[in-house]
């Protein structure tokens, strides 16, 4: 496929045809060769060209043709593969959801969102979705497919599931058929939760919890989106009547495009169709609670100096400098603690905020600038007191978890419970 | 303040940090296999604990009884923490000039809390001794040392269970590197230290 993209647009025709034989060729050998059969690809192709070239057969025709040839040679039975007479005729349809990549299949499905097409070899792009789930497709320019409209049902047969960027994509080739359907079903889709989101085509019904500055000129809007489960980033470009979502208001929100980067997961609101909807809802904000022992203390933790700009507040250097307003003699002290938290299986990122490592550390704010400020070790005096006091212990925390950092507002030591330790005897003491 | 939080946290939060591993000093010291896990020189080394599991970093507290200073122009600190199963030898040297000024404050006998690497020596005589070098030590309570002995007794038996499934490639690993090594002995380790905590 990437050859086709290196191609240029004033390549030869003819170069065009050859490609497509030898992709058709590869694509049947390959259904082929699932069945364990290896038919020759140079064979396969000199018959797709024969058929197209000396007697004028579809593209599409010739390859349903040799793929039919081939499964009587080898007496397996094809899906998609019924011949001119009755095309479609005994081709297995498959849900969306179950669509899995390098697979052949057929579907039924609701065109519910087109985009514009990313390159010139791209006839159409967009979601289709069917109650099960949504995929994105691709139609390529070559497929010569009928154009499609959005909010039309269409069966589609023999498309081929790749992955595209690690998301599964639906591919319409010259070998697929495309058959409007006149039904019109309403096709609402389930949201899920946002902790449950994957990769691929996702719905959500999530209130706009945080606005970011824009860190990119085509970026129209991106922020924070949540709900009972957790939260999730989310990215508007700017596009021709696209609108920002309002702070605070809750929208259903239908087949966004779910990114992932560096493991984080990010949704693409440009494919989705929005609705705005009345009242409120719950936003766990990423509510969770690890517990587990605290086995680092990172520099930076302890008393530090903050940015007094209105709406800046970030943490100063030891010379007082903000790396956005400069230095500011006038700062405000404030409490925080960033660690590891450990449970012996998994490492959690944690920042303890102020009112939190005053419970913990029982020093509170005027006790540590008193420490700071009276002490020739200064501020790194409040460091090591702190460290000494919570490093190596057993402790719950509470908090929101943004960005695999968790952002404690409340924690306390753990204590030990005799009920545990009885428990623990009987499992140790039981069956051997 | 949102945002650059949110900067800080991509940017960590892209790495996962090694887990410290709750063992007893009675497992840990039956250790005889260390592997690298990748080609490159920064890859993490293992120490395979018998019951089969992996670990690079470890965590655990008990009661410092000696500590002594070593070496005229490397100065290092080796120390003995015991639990109730066993003893770990415990070391930290000018590598970790913050553990060592720790250790070397540490009145003995304390309660403490470690987390270190493991790692697996073997001496000219042809036994082997698993020490950790110190990351990090403090002084803790009775209670702390108390909730580790939970929390290590709950890991154990967690991975003899495992074990018992037997169908990780590292508890296949474990069975091959300590053919002689019953898991079901470390079950009766953990009840006995279970056993010793007294209110």
């Amino acid at each position: 496929m990437l050859t086709l993209y290196s191609q240029d647009k004033t390549g030869f025709k003819l170069e065009m045809y050859d490609m497509d034989f030898s992709e058709a060729a590869d694509r049947i050998s390959r259904k082929f060769s699932k069945s364990g059969q290896t038919p020759d690809p140079q064979k396969i192709e000199s018959k797709l060209r024969r058929l197209v070239q000396e007697f004028g057969v579809q593209p599409s025709e010739a390859e349903r043709s040799v793929t039919n040839e081939l499964a009587k040679e080898f007496n397996i039975p094809l899906p998609g593969s019924g011949g001119a007479a009755k095309s479609g005729g005994g081709t297995e349809e498959k849900k969306i959801a179950e669509a899995v990549s390098g697979e052949w299949v057929t579907i039924v499905g609701k065109i519910v969102s087109l985009s514009p097409p990313a390159s010139p070899a791209i006839a159409q792009s967009g979601i289709i979705a069917d109650e099960s789930g949504a995929i994105r497709f691709v139609a390529w320019a070559k497929a010569n497919a009928p154009a499609m409209t959005e909010g039309t049902w269409y069966r589609i047969e023999s498309a081929v599931v790749d992955e595209y960027k690690d998301v599964p994509n639906l591919k319409i080739h010259s070998g697929t058929t495309i058959k409007e359907l006149g039904e019109d079903r309403a096709l609402i889709p389930n949201p899920d939760p946002i902790k449950g989101l994957h990769p691929g085509i996702g719905s959500v019904r999530a209130k706009v919890v945080q606005e970011w500055d824009a860190s990119h000129e085509r970026m129209l809007q991106s922020g924070l989106l949540g709900d009972e489960t957790g939260t999730v980033k989310f990215v508007i470009w700017k596009e021709q009547g696209k609108e920002k979502l309002a702070v605070g208001a809750v929208y259903n929100i239908f087949y966004a495009q779910v990114d992932e980067f560096n493991g984080r997961l990010s949704l693409n609101l440009n494919p989705a169709t929005i609705l705005q909807e009345e009242g409120d809802i719950p936003v766990s904000g990423g509510e969770t609670m690890f517990r587990g022992a605290l086995v680092h203390i990172a520099p930076g933790s302890g008393i530090i100096k903050r940015c007094p700009v209105e709406g800046c507040n970030r943490a100063l250097s030891r010379q007082n400098y903000c790396p956005v307003h400069e230095i500011q003699p006038k700062f405000i002290y404030d409490l925080r603690i960033k660690g590891w938290l450990d449970d012996g299986e998994k490492t959690h990122s944690i920042l303890l905020q102020r009112d939190a490592v005053e419970v913990l550390t029982g020093i509170n704010l005027d006790a540590a600038k008193e420490i700071a400020e009276n002490n020739p070790l200064g501020m790194d005096e409040v460091f090591l007191q702190m460290r000494d006091k919570v490093l190596g212990r057993y402790i719950t925390c509470h908090g929101r978890e943004i960005d695999n950092r968790l952002l404690v507002n409340k924690c306390e030591r753990s204590s030990f419970e005799s009920g545990e330790h009885a428990r623990l005897l009987n499992r140790a003491g039981g069956a051997s | 303040m949102s945002t650059n939080s949110g900067e800080t946290g991509r940017r960590e939060g892209s790495f996962e940090r090694e887990p410290a591993r709750r063992v007893f000093a009675g497992e840990l010291r039956e250790c005889r296999y260390q592997f690298k896990d990748g080609e490159d020189e920064k890859s993490p080394t293992f120490a395979l604990l018998p019951t089969g599991e992996r670990c690079n970093r470890i965590f655990l507290v008990g009661t410092l009884t000696e500590k002594q200073r070593q070496g005229d122009q490397n100065v290092f600190y080796r120390g003995r923490v015991v639990d109730p199963s066993g003893t770990f030898f415990v070391m930290a040297g000018s590598y970790q000039p913050e553990a060592m000024q720790q250790l070397a404050k540490i009145e003995t006998p304390a309660f403490v809390a470690v987390i270190g690497k493991p790692n697996l020596y073997q001496k000219p005589d042809g036994s082997f001794l698993v020490s950790v070098r110190v990351e990090s030590i403090t002084i803790v309570d009775k209670d702390t040392r108390d909730l580790w002995v939970l929390d290590a007794a709950e890991r154990t038996l967690d991975r003899i269970e495992a074990c018992a499934a037997g169908t990780a490639p590292d508890v296949i690993k474990a069975k091959e590197q300590y053919p002689t090594i019953d898991p079901a002995v470390f079950r009766k380790m953990a009840y006995d230290a279970l056993a010793q905590i007294t209110m």
